[in-house]
């Protein structure tokens, strides 16, 4: 912000953002291409962008994969940077709109609400996503989180006529928006106290004696909260079961992993880039003193600690008394956020690593779970509940067997990619000497395990006991349903590769700029 | 005159009313509300931190704030609307069909 020197370089800017200019400007094409076919029919338009959008997902991942991977750390004007880390972020976003795009196509047809402006919002959700992981700056992030945010806001309200949905988008709006000003407030006090919104600057001003600054610590508190919010971790996740019920199912399984991948990406660049001279403090807080505001830095893996034991007490707990298979999942998202977070206290490079793996994995079964929630239901709300999935498996062999494979995953029992995520995860915390944290998040997952197989009892022990007549079957949610199916298996399977690119990706963060 | 560290004061005491507000009131409306207080209490900081310290970033992220403050209320009172169709209120508390 303060030395506006850069030259702007219109080359530069496509080389180290290139995958978000072709969401941005794809977003636009989308908008025409939607107006230039309003006479055709809207079913068949709607199916047209669709396809369009997927193309377009397509094309900025391979752009990623193939362009942006091999960029070392290159900053734009000291606002974005291209590091494998924010990539290897940003492409799981990027899958997880390409196949929320795909099962879209499917949902909104048996809705019967086959809007345009559905896949835009999609488009600029992820833009936004995207923008928010590559960014090094404090106002960026900022903006970018709500130009991610607005978008969901405005796909979780999308089914006009279901009050369901348009109370849950209101309550998330509510939220969501308290939680981006407190973010907000923390990007202030930064700013007033460092002089500066550039990540790596921040940490040069802490390290040179501002880490043991009350403000300092309240704004970092601050910013912690605000992106708590966003990954739904407890105490602030209230929002989360009521959104991610209300909310079109196909949009719930994107909000659930593309925001939870966003927010965690910058909380990770934000607590190990700009905040490390606080974490390097760490060791025991010192009480013996009556007021030692420098070790408040202590307290920061304490309330990581507590943060994320309550959270995966609190999300599996809860799940276990739910009725509705898409609450349920709502909390259970709240618990994987908590195995998640094992991963930052841990605070190596393994930690790092396995929660990358978790998000993509995360993103696989997770997406491929509400996409067989939304076929089973027809039309919204209109089997959701345990009852109505008695006796599925017999009636709909693939589809009970595709909820099964995900629900295993997530139950995190092998050969799945759950599994190997939760075992990275945990092994890294396990290093860090985190034993008891470690067992109760296995006690934990064990709790989980209870609710997800049940879901499975009931499916193939139980007798139907109303007709459950599953909505239409579009090509393109089989395609996506098989992708995700065979990237858990393959993943449980073999995991080394992922994990090696996870690996460069972590290590990427550590020798940023 | 009041000098600069007023001002910080009092944007944080607006902040901390909006927050109050936000957790105490029940109309939507004022909810909205609230965080807009929140929003611009944070403006009024980040140009007091820009007059502290000669630097003109902190004013031009404020106006950053407006235009993304701007968007926000759009989407929500669209939301809300659309909402209000469904209940005819504006009170939180009836908007009770989402519960554990």
């Amino acid at each position: 912000m303060n030395d506006l020197t850069y030259a702007f370089d219109l080359s530069h800017l496509w080389q180290v953002t290139g995958g978000q200019l072709i969401l941005i400007l794809a977003g636009l094409v989308l908008i025409c291409a939607d107006m230039a076919m309003m006479k055709t029919d809207e079913e068949v338009r709607s199916k047209r962008l669709g396809w369009l959008t997927v193309i377009i997902f397509g094309l900025t991942a391979s752009h990623m994969m193939s362009r942006e991977w091999d960029l070392h750390n290159t900053v734009f004007m000291g606002i974005f940077s291209a590091d494998k880390f924010s990539i290897f972020v940003s492409i799981v976003m990027v899958i997880s709109g390409l196949l929320a795009a795909l099962m879209s196509i499917g949902y909104l047809q048996n809705n019967k609400v086959t809007k345009g402006e559905y896949y835009i919002l999609l488009v600029y959700a992820v833009a936004g996503a995207v923008g928010l992981v590559q960014s090094v700056d404090l106002l960026m992030m900022f903006i970018t989180l709500e130009v991610m945010s607005l978008a969901i806001y405005a796909l979780a309200a999308f089914l006009k006529n279901d009050q369901y949905s348009q109370e849950g988008a209101l309550k998330y709006f509510l939220l969501g928006s308290f939680g981006s000003a407190i973010f907000l407030f923390g990007v202030a006090l930064i700013y007033g106290l460092t002089g500066t919104i550039n990540i790596t600057k921040i940490a040069q001003a802490l390290s040179g004696g501002l880490y043991n600054n009350p403000g300092v610590l309240l704004a970092f508190v601050m910013l912690m909260a605000g992106l708590f919010f966003k990954m739904a971790m407890v105490p602030f996740h209230m929002w989360t079961p009521d959104v991610y019920e209300g909310s079109p199912s196909v949009v719930t399984g994107f909000m659930a992993t593309a925001v939870k991948a966003a927010a965690f990406g910058v909380f990770i660049k934000l607590l190990f880039v700009s905040f490390s001279p606080i974490l390097s403090q760490s060791g025991q807080p010192d009480f013996s003193s009556t007021v030692n505001l420098a070790a408040l830095g202590a307290y920061w893996k304490p309330v990581v600690w507590w943060t994320a034991l309550l959270t995966m007490f609190f999300g599996n707990l809860i799940a276990v008394s739910q009725q509705n298979v898409k609450r349920m999942l709502a909390y259970s998202s709240i618990a994987h956020a908590g195995y998640m977070a094992l991963g930052i206290l841990a605070a190596n490079g393994e930690g790092r690593m396995g929660i990358l793996f978790y998000l993509f994995a995360y993103t696989l079964m997770n997406i491929g779970a509400f996409g067989v929630v939304y076929v089973i239901d027809g039309k919204e709300r209109n089997a959701q509940t345990l009852d109505d999935y008695r006796g599925l498996g017999y009636k709909y062999p693939a589809l009970g067997f595709l909820m099964g494979l995900f629900l295993v995953a997530m139950a995190g029992l092998p050969p799945t990619a759950g599994f190997i995520a939760k075992f990275y995860v945990f092994s890294a915390a396990i290093k860090e000497g985190y034993f008891l944290l470690a067992a109760l998040g296995v006690l934990t997952s064990v709790i989980g395990a209870y609710y997800y197989l049940r879901v499975i009892y009931m499916m193939y022990m139980k007798e139907e006991i109303r007709d459950v007549v599953r909505g239409q079957v579009a090509a393109p949610t089989v395609i996506a349903l098989v992708i995700t199916a065979l990237g858990v298996l393959y993943l449980g399977i073999l995991p080394e590769r992922l994990a090696t690119i996870a690996n460069m990706a972590q290590q990427s963060l550590a020798m940023i700029f | 005159m009041a000098g600069v560290n007023e001002y910080i004061v009092l944007s944080c005491i607006l902040f901390g009313l909006g927050t109050i507000g936000f957790l105490t009131r029940r109309n939507a409306l004022i909810l909205f509300m609230s965080v807009e207080l929140m929003l611009n209490s944070i403006n009024l900081m980040l140009v007091s931190f820009s007059a502290t310290r000669a630097d003109m970033g902190g004013q031009v992220m404020v106006l950053f704030i407006f235009a993304v403050a701007a968007a926000e209320v759009a989407v929500g009172l669209a939301i809300l609307i659309c909402l209000f169709k469904h209940v005819r209120s504006v009170d939180i508390n009836k908007f009770n069909v989402l519960k554990w």
